[in-house]
């Protein structure tokens, strides 16, 4: 099974809402994970302002930081190698590295229980 | 008539909170009511959340994180806790490991998301709680006192079951307001025992603080519904400086005492059904137990000469200021300061000052009592002056509207709660009103635009962080607004944007306005004019109270002029509220009476 890990830029409130602007995106990704992680797939998320310490011991993260500076959050780690910078995934990316149907990563039932 | 305010009628919880705007007198009036309950004989501590606290010069000791007796006073004690310290050194707990071994530019990121003013909150509410769940600490008094509470905000999050459950722990969003307190899951039991006693009437006492005068009693009102609502259902409200007397013939005298009393006679009506005290003026300052001691007891006092040198050469007029602003060809001006300093007026009379010297202004306003629109339609001068009107509530209401029905199919019923919260946040007011402002100054390109509130620099940075940050993701459709992107950079300018602090001449407003000041300039951004607004000092009275207030203002007008700000001007305290284009004009021109 691949594992993925996600390098968050450092959010203050990571919905998004108390930030610069509502990013959709954000909120996408956080029920594609859910969905992902009830079906056993583990998958790490960091944020930059909890949890530094993940940019500075995933020498290939920090690498790109220094080149790229913030701009190259959020990045993507894919088996141990930096697959995406700048952009989260797609669901069909997730789909298709974990090999689920597309279809299961965006939920049915509105107020489908997440939690 | 009012009741005149003494602790024995009121205090009978252990807990007492003080809340009120800034400059009400929250911590003189915990102060003095500290100083009266220990004089029966009760064991006191009073806890100052103020980050440039005076208990110091009020009690005349040194007064750090841990409580001290006061030797003049048996019975208190007293302790300083400042959440914004708290704040910083979370903030540098965090950041500080990863300075060499992350690049700068990352590090100044992970900065800015933690000196949101929720950080700075929440960081408050933990400081409370430490206090509060210290068995071994609380045992040992009958009363402690706050000078300040808990907002709604800070509360109605740590209330719902939310923030508590793996929607937080599991980042599956992340940390969202809370955030900045690692380790959260360990707190929950302090902090959920911290809540219950503050919604427990038998256990805390809310005591809002207000003055006679409109904008403060809308705050206190609002203050008092919130925390109602989240449980804080024992209340007392203090009007404080009331001016119990006064002189017929002497036209200050009676127009302060008229305005304070037709303030009260429209009392916003939640707020009538709290029981209500009065503290009468006292224009000294309270420091010094004798002066604490004094104000439950009203005392003839006599003028207290300040030996205050002040140069009165570095004070300017509002019509210095326009005619430097013309002169410069200023195209922004945001007025900046806290509620009730009179942004809005001086904002104003800015915009009047200008179009009075044949420059296109459009005044922009997000007071709703500011009825301007109406008597400045009938001047003339009207085709070079526009204004228009700008509702807050309004504009978070549409922005919440937008994130939650964004979200609504994807997420479950507490988790959106959960982030209905976080809109509430203080941070998300901002952002809506100043995208809306962009807008505005999008719109008007072939004119000066004044605006009465001035963003932070939290917001500025945040919003310059997200406009580089979108641009390298073109599909993200959460990216900030054309508008504001084209706002920033001018923003930055100093040839092309001017912001103006506005304060009153006393203690508690000019060092907020210092903060906001410190604030702006992270985001490189320097105000250069200072308006001291609404000064007795630069007015003329034969009261002997309004002299002494005139003359403690002194010490506040010296230090504006001298030591924070590069310009300043000054503006007497005005006998009638300024309303309309006329009575604009005479305010730009008043300066000294004496």
């Amino acid at each position: 099974m691949k594992t993925i890990k996600i390098f968050d830029p450092a959010l203050c409130c990571p919905t998004g809402v108390c930030g610069p602007s509502v990013d959709p995106e954000l909120t996408r990704v956080a029920s594609a994970i859910f969905i992902l992680e009830k079906k056993g797939f583990p998958i790490s998320r960091y944020n930059l302002a909890n949890n530094p310490a993940a940019f500075v011991e995933h020498k290939e993260v920090n690498q790109v930081l220094h080149e790229r500076g913030p701009d190259a959050l959020p990045l993507v780690m894919l088996d141990g190698k930096v697959e995406k910078v700048g952009s989260y995934p797609s669901n069909e990316e997730f789909a298709s590295w974990l090999g689920v149907d597309v279809k299961e990563l965006t939920l049915e039932k509105p107020r489908n229980q997440l939690l | 008539m009012f009741q005149t305010f003494h602790p024995k009628y009121v205090v009978n919880t252990p807990y007492l909170f003080f809340t009120g705007k800034g400059g009400v007198g929250k911590t003189s009036t915990a102060c003095a009511t500290a100083v009266a309950l220990a004089d029966t004989g009760k064991k006191v501590l009073i806890v100052s959340t103020d980050p440039a606290s005076n208990l110091q010069d009020v009690f005349d000791i040194e007064i750090g994180n841990d409580p001290v007796e006061v030797p003049s006073v048996p019975n208190l004690s007293a302790c300083n806790i400042d959440p914004e310290e708290s704040a910083r050194q979370y903030r540098e707990k965090v950041i500080s490991p990863y300075r060499s071994a992350l690049p700068e530019s990352v590090v100044a990121t992970m900065e800015e998301q933690l000196s949101g003013a929720c950080t700075v909150e929440i960081a408050a509410f933990d400081e409370f709680s430490n206090l509060l769940t210290d068995q071994e600490l609380i045992s040992q008094y009958d009363h402690i006192l706050f000078d300040t509470a808990p907002t709604g905000h800070t509360l109605r999050l740590l209330q719902l079951p939310t923030a508590w459950s793996s929607f937080l722990e599991e980042s599956t969003h992340g940390a969202s307001c809370l955030g900045p307190l690692s380790g959260l899951g360990e707190k929950k039991q302090m902090y959920s025992s911290t809540v219950k006693a503050l919604s427990d009437p038998k256990m805390t006492t809310l005591i809002l603080v207000t003055r006679p005068e409109p904008s403060s009693m809308l705050e206190a009102e609002r203050a008092s519904a919130e925390l109602k609502e989240i449980g804080m259902e024992n209340q007392v409200v203090i009007i404080n400086g009331l001016l119990e007397k006064h002189i017929e013939e002497d036209r200050i005298s009676k127009a302060f005492f008229d305005r304070q009393q037709s303030a009260l006679a429209e009392m916003p009506a939640r707020l009538k059904q709290v029981g209500m005290f009065a503290i009468p003026y006292v224009p000294f300052s309270l420091t010094g137990i004798g002066n604490l001691r004094h104000m439950f007891n009203s005392v003839t006092h006599s003028v207290e000469i300040n030996e205050v040198e002040l140069s009165e050469d570095r004070l300017h007029s509002l019509q210095d200021l326009v005619n430097d602003f013309a002169q410069r060809d200023m195209r922004i001006i945001f007025t900046m300061g806290k509620g009730g300093v009179g942004k809005t007026t001086i904002a104003s009379a800015i915009a009047v000052g200008l179009a009075e010297k044949g420059i296109k202004v459009h005044l922009t306003t997000t007071d709703p009592a500011a009825h301007l629109d109406y008597a400045f339609q009938q001047k003339n001068a009207y085709n070079r002056l526009s204004i228009s009107r700008l509702d807050p509530k309004k504009e978070v209401e549409a922005y919440k509207e937008a994130v939650l029905s964004q979200n609504k199919n994807q997420l479950n019923e507490e988790a959106l709660a959960y982030l209905e919260e976080d809109l509430n946040s203080p941070c998300t007011e901002e952002i809506a009103v100043f995208q809306a402002f962009a807008d505005i100054v999008e719109k008007s390109k072939d004119e000066v635009v004044v605006i009465d509130t001035a963003p932070t620099g939290h917001t500025l940075l945040l919003l310059n962080s997200a406009k580089s940050y979108h641009k390298e993701i073109s599909r993200s459709t959460g990216t900030v607004s054309e508008s504001v992107q084209n706002l920033l950079p001018k923003l930055r300018n100093p040839e092309e944007t001017s912001v103006v602090i506005v304060t009153l001449p006393e203690a508690t407003p000019v060092l907020e306005a210092t903060r906001l000041r410190d604030d702006l300039k992270r985001a490189s951004i320097e105000p250069q004019w200072w308006v001291i607004n609404q000064s007795l000092y630069a007015q003329q009275t034969t009261d002997p109270i309004l002299q002494s207030k005139a003359e403690a203002e002194k010490v506040w007008i010296k230090k504006v002029s001298e030591e924070i700000a590069e310009k300043t001007s000054i503006v007497p305290w005005q006998p009638e509220e300024k309303l309309g284009y006329d009575k604009m004009k005479d305010l730009i021109n008043s300066s000294f009476s004496h």
